[in-house]
């Protein structure tokens, strides 16, 4: 059992890896945007002093913001390419191999992690050069690595979800971005979250997103780790709600 | 002997009122090659996409080697392989990367892999551009790689639907010699849809037509083609008409079931036209009647589905169809 899990698991992220390595151009064009924010909008924003951040430079503070924004929205794309492959028999096949049909799923959202821990880097580099200042714990940033790659799970599988109820593949692109802007404003990734009406506070407080941003902004940039296990502990609830979903609703893509 | 296929009384409802199948039974023996026959649309793919225990069926059972597609699902799964109608490898990677991927799906031991993997390069012909990204294959490359993929695991049997379409007559070709020949050598049963009368009528054992979710009818090739009637030895002689006498002599010899006569043009209805032919040459020689020109036609199997479903397999749906999944493989 655990066995195939893991078989069909790996798989999945191997072949993420093969792909990776023959054609990498898509995550290079999607750095573009996060490097803007990064780069034009955060130094424009911190210079009148508009947002309190504490000591925290503005820049700094959206750094891990404008990453989760930006690995989220490819994971969200991700896991919506799966109406593509429904059409093709790449589905139809992978269903009729012994493989676990949850593996399959979980495997496939797992899969997007390894282009968020690719855009990361890039981002993480940007940053750099721009002269973020991080904390130089390498324990603390693989954790951050390890948040990012499990979350981005949780996200593609949001889309594959939202997937198998879609009928056909034109509006692909709307619901990309209707799914991933109001997760990115109505959370504390470009602003902290007592900043915001009560109604989006609310609902920061339900957003995956906050505590991904919150756990990735405490290990790399703040170090106060009050909140880390509450964020892990969210984290881990969205991603076991999602699998579940997805999993149970993944028949719906191929009937 | 255990069947490798039973169907029994299977049907399919789409969307609440379709039938896509319409109580469909079915018999195949281990080892044979079956084709099931049909024109768009009949419903060869959602027969199929049951017996691969992707669907199950709306009413009736289908068991695959005696397991039941539906509550041993999983069991099914572990003894069959299965290439699907539309494109199925991944393109952005090379054709060993798909093998590699799909051999670890199928839990093949590491020390075996590189074995097995070369193994059905060799045997599809594709070891030359085992390397190379399948976006740059041909259409028969790729549905080569589809059944490479199919054989990793020495299945007992292999489901394929519509395996040569959108392929040029050579790469059809090509890809059923590979298949004979895996066939031969693993002694697996294989389960073919087409629309293709002739991939039916050449390289299967046993065909079944199937026409808007029926049945029609099931045999051998022969079996089916002595179902329609006989066969037409025509015959243009040099002189015009033939004699009242000489007609009924003809008549009377054994195996001939009808003559026509119009001018100088002679037609027999016979139930086996090579085996008559000797006889009625020596039969017009002996009354000095002579033959310029003789021809043999036999039932197709386009004349068994006219008998049958009253209707021919559409060409022009075929020809739509064919640039549709080429267009499928090209965008990948
Ligand atoms: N998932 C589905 N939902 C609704 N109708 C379907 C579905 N799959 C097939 N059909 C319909 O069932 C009929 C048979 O389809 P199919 O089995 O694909 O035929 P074939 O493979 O012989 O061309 C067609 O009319 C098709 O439109
Ligand atoms: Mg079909």
């Amino acid at each position: 059992m655990l066995k195939d899990f893991f078989r069909t698991f790996s798989s999945m992220i191997e072949l993420e890896f093969r792909r990776l390595k023959h054609d990498r151009t898509e995550i290079y064009s999607r750095a573009v945007q996060p490097i803007l924010w990064l780069a034009v909008y955060g130094p424009i924003m911190g210079s009148i002093r508009a947002i309190p951040t504490g000591n925290i430079p503005y820049t700094d503070f959206i750094t891990p913001g404008v990453l989760i924004q930006s690995t989220t929205f490819i994971s969200i794309f991700y896991g919506l390419t799966i109406v593509w492959e429904r059409e093709s028999g790449i589905l139809k096949k992978l269903l009729v191999t012994p493989a676990p049909r949850y593996a399959t799923v979980i495997g496939r959202a797992m899969a997007s992690g390894i282009r968020a821990i690719f855009q990361t880097f890039i981002i993480i580099l940007v940053a750099l050069i721009i002269g973020v200042k991080f904390i130089l714990n390498p324990f603390y940033f693989v954790l951050a690595l390890v948040i990012i790659f499990f979350s981005s799970g949780g996200f593609a599988a949001i889309s594959i979800l939202v997937a198998s109820f879609m009928k056909t593949r034109e509006r692909f692109m709307g619901i990309g971005q209707a799914l991933t802007m109001p997760l990115f404003f109505a959370s504390n990734a470009l602003y902290p979250v007592t900043m915001m009406p009560k109604a989006l506070q609310y609902f920061a407080t339900i957003n995956p997103m906050s505590y991904v941003v919150d756990a990735v902004r405490s290990l790399i940039i703040s170090g106060d780790l009050t909140n880390l296990w509450l964020d892990i502990v969210a984290i881990a609830i969205f991603n076991i709600i999602m699998f579940t979903l997805a999993s149970v609703n993944f028949k719906k893509i191929i009937e | 002997m255990e069947k490798a296929v039973d169907v029994r009384d299977v049907v399919k409802i789409f969307n609440k009122n379709f039938r896509a199948l319409d109580g469909v039974s079915l018999e195949i023996e281990s080892g044979s090659i079956f084709a099931l026959l049909g024109p768009n649309g009949a419903g060869k793919t959602t027969l199929m996409r049951i017996l691969t225990t992707q669907i199950g069926p709306s009413s009736g059972h289908a068991y695959v080697f005696g397991l039941d597609t539906v509550k041993e699902g999983s069991q099914v799964r572990k003894l069959i392989s299965y290439v699907p109608q539309e494109m199925s490898v991944w393109t952005d990677i090379s054709g060993y990367e798909n093998l590699l991927i799909y051999s670890k799906i199928y839990g093949i031991p590491k020390e075996e892999r590189n074995n097995i993997i070369n193994g059905v390069l060799e045997s599809m012909g594709l070891h030359d551009v085992s390397n190379r990204l399948v976006k740059t294959y041909s259409g028969g490359m790729i549905r080569r790689l589809e059944i490479a993929c199919a054989l990793l695991v020495r299945p007992k049997i292999l489901f394929l639907d519509e395996p040569t379409i959108g392929l040029d007559p050579s790469a059809r070709k090509v890809v059923w010699e590979k298949l004979k020949m895996f066939k031969k050598d693993y002694g697996t049963t294989i389960f073919f849809n087409t629309h293709y009368m002739d991939e039916a009528e050449i390289y299967s054992d046993l065909i079944a037509i199937i026409n808007r979710g029926k049945i029609v009818t099931i045999g051998t090739s022969e079996e089916l083609k002595h179902s329609v009637g006989g066969e037409i030895l025509h015959f243009i002689l040099s002189e015009n008409g033939l004699h009242e006498d000489v007609l009924r002599e003809l008549e009377g010899i054994e195996g001939i079931k009808d003559v026509v006569v119009s001018n100088s043009d002679v037609t027999f209805v016979v139930n086996d036209a090579e085996m008559i032919l000797p006889h009625i040459m020596t039969f017009f020689n002996k009354k000095n009647i002579f033959v310029r020109r003789v021809s043999i036609t036999k039932p197709t199997l386009d004349d068994v589905f006219l008998k049958y479903a009253g209707t021919r397999i559409d060409v022009s749906g075929r020809l739509s169809e064919v640039t549709h999944v080429r267009r499928m493989i090209r965008r990948g």
